[in-house]
């Protein structure tokens, strides 16, 4: 090793000191930045999760009821509705929609909308359900 | 920050008058520290950005499973209303599924409020925040809906009176520390009760099994 004489001994402590100081106060940061955005982030996943959990649910038990219902008619209309039902249960079925990661989420979630409101309009009651649908977690359409 | 005084007083400073040193020692002092506020402040920054996203992930998934019993529930007795303002038009059945499916929303407008009024609350210290995590977890492998609070009947106060299945749902009450435990608690007890209220008005209705199949599953998730 050269020799370093004690000047430059001098000015690397301070520099040294310099980096020490930033760096501990980075770490501490970095701990309560961490626990403010973790908590800050859940906060907003869970009312996002919420929201579309209640929507696609909400769906969900509205075809398997219908189903239960119509299960045992013959007329044809009510053939039709049936097969509708059944058709909304298998999108969402296949529907990861509790997975934020999920590529297709939007994409299967304006699907998911669209066939609720095909099997509205076959039921006659798409009126109805905008106001239970809309309600609390916002959402209309 | 100890080490502040002790790297301000060592031998590192130059041999001079006591004016000078103390002059230098409270130079240093400031310096130092401003570099550990500026630092915090770039750490804070950093750890807020690298963990929002992941905390989002985490809080999505457990948003979308609260919903789940009370969501299918609703659109169950939403289709048992269609169905009865077709069938029993005008009738006292059509009122009793009415008024249970308003009852059904204010539910599930208090889990979301639950859900709101948490991003009012200071971020918990790091201890709470693993054991509500691991609580959490416990309950999500569990049951949807159902109560995470260990203590049951003296988390909200409840003194168990009024089990009558449509009598009056509870509010959420406030007092508790741990408001976000309590609030579930109590309308985790609310949700059984309006599962029992939709099974019994399916029964009255006389409406298939497997409807009620549907409902008893809920009950059991």
């Amino acid at each position: 090793m050269a020799f370093v004489s004690d000047g430059d001994d001098l000015f690397d402590s301070i520099i040294m000191a310099d980096d020490r100081f930033r760096d501990e106060g980075y770490q501490e940061g970095f701990e309560e930045g961490t626990r403010q955005g973790t908590f800050e982030g859940r906060n907003h996943g869970l009312l996002h999760g919420a929201k579309l959990g209640a929507e696609v649910s909400f769906y969900y038990g509205f075809a398997l009821a219908w189903k239960c219902l119509l299960q045992n008619s013959s007329d044809v209309k009510a053939r039709k509705r049936l097969k509708a039902m059944e058709s909304l249960i298998g999108v969402i079925q296949n529907f990861p929609y509790e997975d934020p990661q999920y590529e297709k989420l939007q994409e299967d979630m304006e699907r998911v909308r669209a066939k609720f409101r095909q099997v509205c309009s076959l039921l006659n009651v798409a009126t109805d359900f905008k106001e239970y649908v809309r309600g609390s977690t916002g959402m209309s359409f | 920050m100890s080490w502040v005084k002790s790297v301000a007083s060592s031998e590192n400073v130059f041999d001079e008058d006591v004016d000078d040193i103390s002059l230098q020692n409270k130079e240093w002092k400031y310096n130092m520290e401003k570099r550990a506020k500026d630092g915090f402040r770039d750490g804070s920054d950093a750890g807020k950005e690298a963990s929002l996203q992941a905390g989002f992930n985490m809080g999505y998934t457990e948003g979308a499973t609260r919903m789940t019993i009370i969501g299918q529930l609703k659109g169950i007795m939403s289709a048992v209303r269609c169905w009865c303002q077709v069938q029993l038009p005008g009738s006292p059945a059509l009122a009793s599924v009415t008024n249970l499916l308003q009852r059904l929303e204010t539910h599930e407008d208090e889990l979301v409020e639950a859900m709101r009024k948490a991003q009012q609350r200071p971020p918990p210290s790091v201890t709470e925040m693993v054991d509500d995590m691991e609580n959490l977890n416990v309950e999500n492998r569990n049951q949807g809906g159902e109560s995470r609070c260990s203590d049951n009947g003296d988390c909200c106060g409840r003194d168990g009176a009024n089990n009558d299945c449509c009598g009056n749902v509870r509010g959420v009450s406030e007092d508790s520390p741990r408001t976000l435990c309590q609030g579930s608690f109590c309308t985790a007890e609310s949700l059984k009760q309006l599962l029992k209220c939709c099974l019994d008005l399916i029964t009255e209705l006389g409406l298939p099994e497997e409807l009620k199949l549907h409902i008893q599953q809920l009950t059991h998730t």
